[in-house]
Formats: structure tokens, C-alpha cells, sequence
């Protein structure tokens, strides 16, 4: 069960993650804040889905987020909007953040790819030979003239630019495509938030 | 633990876990740190799923010499890949419809806009801007000036071959002003003459007084009539000069306060540590339904943040939720009392 529920959040919670940061950096002007909020925006998740899975995953995170941004904006004593410009951009309606796009094989390898390449030299090397060539870390390490502790280190390094490449930067073939979400709110979201919690 | 600390915690792992060196013990130790906290799970699943996917590069490395690590863009060059790039990448630079016929039509509007500076350049005559309340409008002068007009402002404009005048009726101006030693840019404003040569600065009036504001560049303020005796104030970048009949009284600010204040040229109203009775003022500014402060309570509590400028709703919603205030509708105008 445990399995399953982990194998669910990163099939249909995790593969959203461009569109729900393009909404949190949309929404909340201090972008210091947004791996926070979207990291508290997976807990939450996570959390509900293990009691009850929700109908439509998708909807189901974006409230999510809105809800926490509106409750991160109560708990601060000062109206300090900080960052909110206006609460009617959080209400958007989902398919307009995210529509479906699911990549084909091809393309989600072509956008390994292009992560890939962003990453560092030294990473990029590293994860090269450890995870294609299959080097073990001495090898890495000989090979590199670095400890074998440094090997590790960028290992590590590099895991977390993947996942930042591959799932929070909007992938390469959203890049344009997806004109900005900005403008129009849908009117079935409008204004719920806020009615429905005061 | 903070996010860093935690992402980090669980990458050392993975990274680790694929080394080989890694015992029984190191797994239950992980195990113990997956189930102490949600935040720990989700954390390190979003990683796994990043470094699981990168296993397939060895798919992406087929037919490229393993014994090397290939040169950046070298892995978009394989040939099952090219097509997939042609899939996905060429939508994105294509345009959607045919450029020709408005390219066509933006040649002649060029042309006529050519001709229409042309001959405002040589014509005496000035020309008349202004804007509504709530309104904002970006103006280009001929002289490749350009005029940014706030909420509920007029401007008249005379370039001509030997100076550059505007004269700001009421409301408030941007100007960016281009390089041209040899046609000074004047702004009038009541009583004030604002001078620059090439530079940003903008120039707020409200009957006789005068607000200038310096973010590049150096401006000069006079009064109009310079037999007063009164000596010229010359402005830095984040000086901030009120003039009003009587003298010129210059403030130095840091540069960024400076722009916080020009920052209704983005449609934004930004706020810090600024009393609710002068945010609405701003707000009233931009906005034909008034907010009106009933109750002198609570005329000084603190806001902060960004706003928009034309939406007094969204704002007076938020300072509802935040702040212990009621608002009330009221035959056009917004009521604000404490709770």
C-alpha cells in the first residue's frame, strides 16, 4: 500500500511540478519563499492522499497550493501581503495552469537531455560515468583526480539539479508554447477561497 | 530541518545507497528518517524519481563512445533524438500563421508613423496627453523620450529642432529621457522648471506642489521665476525634491526606495511600513469608488506589500482578513471602521 502511494505521488503529484511553481512564482512575489511552499504543498498532499486519494490529482494539489498561500497570508499579524498582488490570481482554473501534455518517450528523453546538460561540469562527469559507464566511486575518483568523498559530493549535488531540471523548471518543450497563464480567472474558482474559509 | 538540509540529507543518500557502500544499517537508518517526518518522504521521492530517470542516459549515450563524456549538446545530436527535437522544439520558434500580410501592414504603419514624427518635429504646435483616473499610458516622444503617464494626469508636448518642452498640467509623469546635450528637456509644473539632458526622473503635481524624483542621470530643479533669487537644486540618482512655491527641499534616498516609489509604472502600488490612511490616499488616486477611513483608529495601522493599483477591492478584502476592519459599501464608496 505504501509503495503504491509513493509510485502515485510522483506519477500524478510530482509531474506537475513546472505548472505549480510557474503558479506559486505567479502568485507569490517573494520567490525565496516558493520551494518552501511547494514542499509544504506536498506534504499536505501526501498526507491527505494516504488517508484518501483524491478524484482528479491535479485539482487537487492546485487548491492545495492556493489553500496555503491564502492561510500563509493570515497567520502574518501585519496585512503584509508581502508578495500577493491580488488574491484573485490564485484563482485560476487548473486546465489553464497544466493542460495535459504528456510527453512522448521520445520527448520526455529528449528533455533528459537538455537537464542534463545544464548541469555543472564536474556533476555532469560524474553522474556520466557513475550512472552510463557504470564506474564505481574509486574509478570516478581516480579517473577525476578527486577524493572519493568529492565524487559522492557531487553526486549529490547533481541529483538535486536533475530533479530541479527535469521537474521544476518548465520543461524545455513548455518553454514557449505555454503562453503565460496570466490574464483570465475562471469564474467557477472565483472567489471560493476566500468565502469559503471566513 | 530546513528544505536545504533535508534535500540534501537525502541525495547524500541516493548517492550513497548507488556507491555500494552502503550496509543494512545504512538502510534503516534511512528507513527511520523516511517515516520520522512527511516532509522527509516526500523530499527524498522527488529525488529518487529525478535520479531513476537519469538511468536513462545510458538510452540517450547508444551510439556515442562510452569511454567518454560527451560535450554538451552532443546527446541532442543522436539521430532518434533529432526527430523528437524536430517534434517538439520547431512548434515553439514557428509561427502559427503566415507573417507576410502583417508584416505588410506594420511596413506601412511604420511609414506613416514616419512621416507623422517628421512632421511633428517641425511643427510648432504641441500636442495633448492625458488620462483617466485609473488609466496609465506609455507616450514616445520624436525625439525617442518616452513619457509614462500615472493615473488621472495631463501633459502637453512641444519637441521642436531646438528644445524639448513638456508642461504637466496635473497627476504625475515618468520621463526617460534620451541623450542630447544639445536640446535640453524641460519639464514645467507650476511654479517649477525641472531640466535634464538625458536621463529618468519623474515629476508629480498637485496644485502647487512638486515632487521630483531622480533614478539615473542628474536633473536640475529652478523655480520659473528666477528673480526670486532662489538658487537651482540639482538632483542625484534616489533624490527625492519637493518644491512648493516657497523653495526646494531635497531628500537622499537609498536608490531603491526611489524606484518603490515610481513603481505605479508597472501598475503596482508598493507599500512598506506605510500608514492605512496614506495607502488609501494612493489607492484613491488610481481608483473612481473611494476608499474613506470613518473610524481615526484605525487611520495608522502598518501595511506592506505590493498591490495593484486599480484594484481598491482586492486590496480593501485583503486588509479585511488581516487587519481588525470592517468595510462597508456605501453609495459608491468603500467605508473602512475597526471591528
Amino acid at each position: 500500500m505504501e509503495e503504491d502511494l509513493d509510485r502515485w505521488f510522483i506519477r500524478e503529484i510530482v509531474a506537475h511540478e513546472a505548472a505549480l511553481m510557474r503558479y506559486l512564482s505567479r502568485c507569490w512575489s517573494d520567490h525565496t519563499e516558493i520551494h518552501d511552499i511547494r514542499q509544504e504543498c506536498y506534504i499536505r498532499v501526501y498526507e491527505a492522499a494516504a488517508k484518501s486519494r483524491p478524484v482528479s490529482a491535479k485539482s487537487f494539489l492546485f487548491q492545495t497550493a492556493r489553500h496555503l498561500m491564502v492561510d500563509h497570508l493570515r497567520r502574518r499579524r501585519v496585512v503584509s501581503i508581502e508578495s500577493v498582488e491580488d488574491l484573485d490570481a490564485l484563482n485560476v482554473s487548473v486546465d489553464e495552469l497544466s493542460p495535459e501534455r504528456r510527453l512522448s518517450g521520445v520527448q520526455e528523453l529528449w528533455h533528459l537531455s537538455y537537464a542534463f546538460d545544464q548541469l555543472p561540469a564536474k556533476c555532469r562527469e560524474v553522474v556520466w560515468m557513475r550512472k552510463v559507464q557504470g564506474l564505481s566511486q574509486r574509478d570516478v575518483g581516480t579517473k577525476l583526480h578527486i577524493a572519493e568523498t568529492t565524487v559522492e559530493k557531487h553526486m549529490a549535488r547533481g541529483i538535486r539539479l536533475l530533479a530541479k531540471f527535469l521537474f521544476d523548471e518548465e520543461r524545455a518543450t513548455e518553454r514557449t508554447s505555454a503562453k503565460d497563464t496570466g490574464a483570465a480567472s475562471a469564474p467557477e474558482l472565483k472567489d471560493t477561497g476566500l468565502e469559503h474559509e471566513s | 530541518m530546513s528544505l536545504k538540509a533535508i534535500e540534501e540529507y537525502a541525495s547524500e543518500c541516493l548517492a550513497r545507497r548507488d556507491s555500494g557502500q552502503w550496509s543494512d544499517a545504512d538502510q534503516a537508518s534511512l528507513n527511520d528518517w523516511l517515516r520520522a517526518s512527511t516532509a522527509h518522504r516526500v523530499a527524498y521521492l522527488r529525488l529518487e524519481a529525478a535520479w531513476a530517470e537519469a538511468g536513462r542516459l545510458k538510452a540517450l549515450g547508444a551510439g556515442l563512445t562510452l569511454d567518454q563524456v560527451p560535450p554538451p549538446g552532443a546527446l541532442r545530436d543522436n539521430p532518434f533524438l533529432k526527430s523528437a527535437q524536430v517534434n517538439t522544439a520547431l512548434p515553439l520558434i514557428a509561427p502559427k500563421t503566415p507573417r507576410r500580410v502583417p508584416y505588410a501592414l506594420a511596413a506601412s504603419i511604420a511609414l506613416c508613423a514616419v512621416g507623422a514624427i517628421a512632421w511633428r518635429f517641425y511643427a510648432p504646435h504641441s500636442s495633448s496627453y492625458e488620462t483617466i483616473v485609473g488609466g496609465l499610458e506609455g507616450i514616445p516622444l520624436s525625439d525617442g523620450s518616452h513619457v509614462t503617464l500615472n493615473s488621472d494626469s495631463e501633459v502637453q508636448v512641444a519637441v521642436t529642432p531646438r528644445e524639448r518642452g513638456v508642461e504637466l498640467n496635473h497627476g504625475e509623469a515618468f520621463f526617460e529621457v534620451a541623450k542630447d546635450p544639445t536640446r535640453p528637456f524641460v519639464v514645467k509644473a507650476g511654479h517649477a522648471r525641472v531640466i535634464a539632458v538625458g536621463t529618468q526622473f519623474s515629476v508629480r503635481r498637485e496644485g502647487d506642489q512638486v515632487d521630483v524624483v531622480v533614478i539615473e542621470g542628474h536633473v536640475r530643479v529652478e523655480r520659473d521665476n528666477q528673480s526670486s533669487g532662489a538658487p537651482p537644486a540639482l538632483l542625484a540618482p534616489g533624490d527625492i525634491a519637493r518644491s512648493d512655491g516657497q523653495g526646494v527641499l531635497v531628500q537622499e534616498k537609498p536608490l531603491s526606495e526611489a524606484e518603490a516609489i515610481l513603481s505605479w509604472r508597472s501598475g503596482f502600488l508598493v507599500f512598506h511600513d506605510t500608514p492605512l490612511k496614506e495607502a488609501v490616499a494612493q489607492f484613491n488616486r488610481y481608483n473612481t469608488r473611494k476608499i474613506v477611513i470613518e473610524d481615526s483608529k484605525v487611520a495608522n495601522l502598518k501595511i506592506d506589500g505590493n498591490f495593484k493599483s486599480t484594484n481598491s477591492e482586492a486590496f480593501v478584502r485583503l486588509i479585511e482578513s488581516g487587519l481588525p476592519i470592517r468595510a462597508e459599501h456605501q453609495d459608491g464608496h468603500i467605508i473602512l471602521r475597526g471591528e
